[in-house]
């Protein structure tokens, strides 16, 4: 996926740039702004973040310019708040409107979300993982071994999920959290010992033994 | 002004006409005229003063009751000058250009406040704008540190560098919402709200704060309401903010949504200090921190003021319940419009 960058902030940009490439896109950021459109054009990008102020023609007017040659999804960003810019925004041809200082996950997700809806992308999630034997069944919400299965609810099945993802390494419990807060599910440190208690004992009605491993001030790792 | 007032004012004339009735009668009686004539001269005397005062008094009266309801009636008092009724007394004329001028020099200075304040605003506005670039550049900075370094160190000092970006970030906003409180009808975006979700963005925005604090939430407030969804986040937050303030060894929170009758009902609900009952009805007062607030440094006493007058602007009840020492009902009551039901 290519994400196109306009914004005239040096440092925003070039962590704009850092976070989404983190995040696997590939970004090209475009630092003069004259012509924008036609970069635009030239670049091809899948999806357009755009500043609403910036030196000279507005993102707005952009937009409408960008519209006028093709039809690629436009995320407007800004730091004005105003309901009339957001109404304008819109009107424009914006697909979103998202309001500075954005959070790094909220901002992944609108893209994701903007990708998803315009370009009809089925995001390649697995929805099988499998780890020493055992294979977690993302659509049923199941763990299967051996034949057997056991049942999760969402809370467990978003916790072995992240761990099977990172299979292998340690995933401290912080990480673990967070990832259970950005899916709403929003326990304490307390809560997430119980869960892992609760799956590693329904893990034994079907025979995996030891499967989660536990370090001390480290967090979890299967 | 009553009789009473009226003769009192009018109290040297009456002497006056006492004297020179004593001294009239002394001199008729001193030149042989009849008692009985003097006395008839008197009276008609007293006749005709009292003809005359009350014909003043029901003039100045009813001058005065007119007066008093232009004062009634119009919004701006101070343009009374201007609205006197016409008199043709040489005093009334005097005190109205006096008035008059005096009220002149007083919207004359009303112009210039709001004039500076009308400045003095747009400036916090432009300025909440521009300060909001820097900290869109911190927390990206952060965010790419906190990743970056995830395995060593350092990710807790970003983590911090977070939180504090974040308290920064919920203050400029407390001065922008301020500003902005007096005239709503600017900032207005009226549109089908999910309470949920609403619920979800403040909760997943300060996850970090939240998860610092051993938080645990539980929402199920799954219920469309009419409103502008970016004040009802920032009412939540502060009263988000105000539960991790005041929270307890194990923090709950709970935001829940009931449908009723008259609208739907918002809960947030915490088990965190609460308030004492006597100072349950000043909360939302400006500037009140009460024992609570003083006991945190950080208290202002503006989160729930801002609070009850954006909820008033929106047309959202706001009220209280709480037990001191275990926790703190705060509700939300979004009352449902019949002409936008659908």
């Amino acid at each position: 996926m290519h994400i196109f960058v306009v914004e005239d902030e040096p440092v925003i940009r070039r962590e704009l740039k850092i976070l989404l490439e983190n995040a696997l896109y590939q970004v090209t950021a475009s630092e003069s702004f004259e012509e924008v459109p036609v970069q635009v054009q030239q670049a091809r990008p899948d999806l357009v973040l755009l500043d609403v102020n910036l030196p000279g023609e507005s993102g707005f007017d952009i937009c409408t310019g960008i519209r006028a040659q093709m039809e690629v999804p436009v995320i407007f960003l800004t730091s004005r708040t105003d309901a009339m810019d957001e109404l304008t925004g819109i009107l424009k041809g914006g697909d979103d409107y998202i309001t500075k200082p954005y959070q790094a996950p909220l901002l992944l997700a609108r893209i994701g979300a903007v990708l998803k809806r315009t370009a009809g992308i089925k995001e390649k999630e697995v929805l099988r993982l499998s780890h020493k034997g055992a294979v977690l069944d993302i659509s049923c919400c199941s763990l299967f071994f051996q034949g057997q299965d056991i049942e999760l609810t969402k809370n467990e099945m978003k916790l072995l999920h992240l761990l099977f993802l990172r299979a292998g390494e340690f995933v401290p419990r912080m990480d673990l959290i967070e990832y259970l807060w950005e899916n709403q599910i929003f326990i304490d440190d307390n809560t997430l010992s119980v869960h892992v208690a609760r799956i590693r004992e329904k893990m034994r009605t079907i025979g995996i033994q030891d499967f989660i491993e536990t370090k001390r001030g480290m967090g979890y790792r299967v | 002004m009553t009789v009473k007032n009226f003769l009192k004012d009018r109290c040297l004339l009456l002497i006056l006409h006492g004297v020179c009735m004593c001294l009239l009668a002394a001199f008729l009686r001193l030149t042989g005229y009849e008692a009985a004539n003097t006395g008839l001269i008197l009276i008609f005397w007293t006749l005709i003063l009292l003809v005359w005062l009350g014909t003043v008094y029901i003039q100045r009266k009813a001058y005065f009751l007119e007066a008093g309801q232009i004062l009634e009636k119009t919004d701006q008092r101070y343009l009374l000058g201007e609205l006197l009724p016409d008199s043709f007394r040489l005093e009334d004329k005097l005190y109205r250009e006096m008035i008059r001028r005096s009220n002149k020099s007083v919207i004359e200075r009303i112009r210039q406040i709001e004039e500076e304040q009308k400045d003095y605003k747009e400036y916090i506005e432009s300025w909440v704008h521009e300060v909001k670039a820097p900290i869109t550049s911190i927390s990206l900075i952060c965010e790419n540190g906190r990743r970056r370094w995830g395995k060593e160190g350092a990710s807790e000092a970003f983590g911090t560098a977070c939180l504090e970006n974040q308290r920064l970030e919920n203050y400029v906003d407390m001065v922008l919402y301020y500003a902005r409180s007096e005239e709503v009808y600017k900032d207005y975006l009226i549109q089908e709200t999910n309470l949920q979700e609403a619920a979800y963005e403040v909760l997943e925005k300060n996850r970090l704060l939240l998860i610092q604090n051993q938080v645990r939430a539980e929402v199920s407030a799954e219920e469309m309401v009419y409103t502008d969804r970016k004040w009802i986040v920032f009412i939540l937050n502060q009263l988000l903010l105000n539960s991790v303030k005041y929270r307890s060894e194990r923090p709950i929170l709970r935001i829940g949504a009931q449908k009723g009758k008259n609208g739907v009902t918002l809960v947030l609900e915490d088990n965190g200090t609460g308030i004492r009952q006597e100072e349950l009805s000043r909360i939302f007062e400006k500037g009140f921190t009460g024992s609570n607030g003083r006991n945190h440094e950080r208290a202002t006493g503006m989160g729930l003021y801002l609070c009850r007058k954006l909820c008033g602007r929106l047309g959202i009840g706001i009220r209280a319940e709480s037990e001191y020492g275990r926790g703190t009902k705060i509700f939300l009551e979004f009352p449902i419009s019949n002409y936008i039901k659908r």
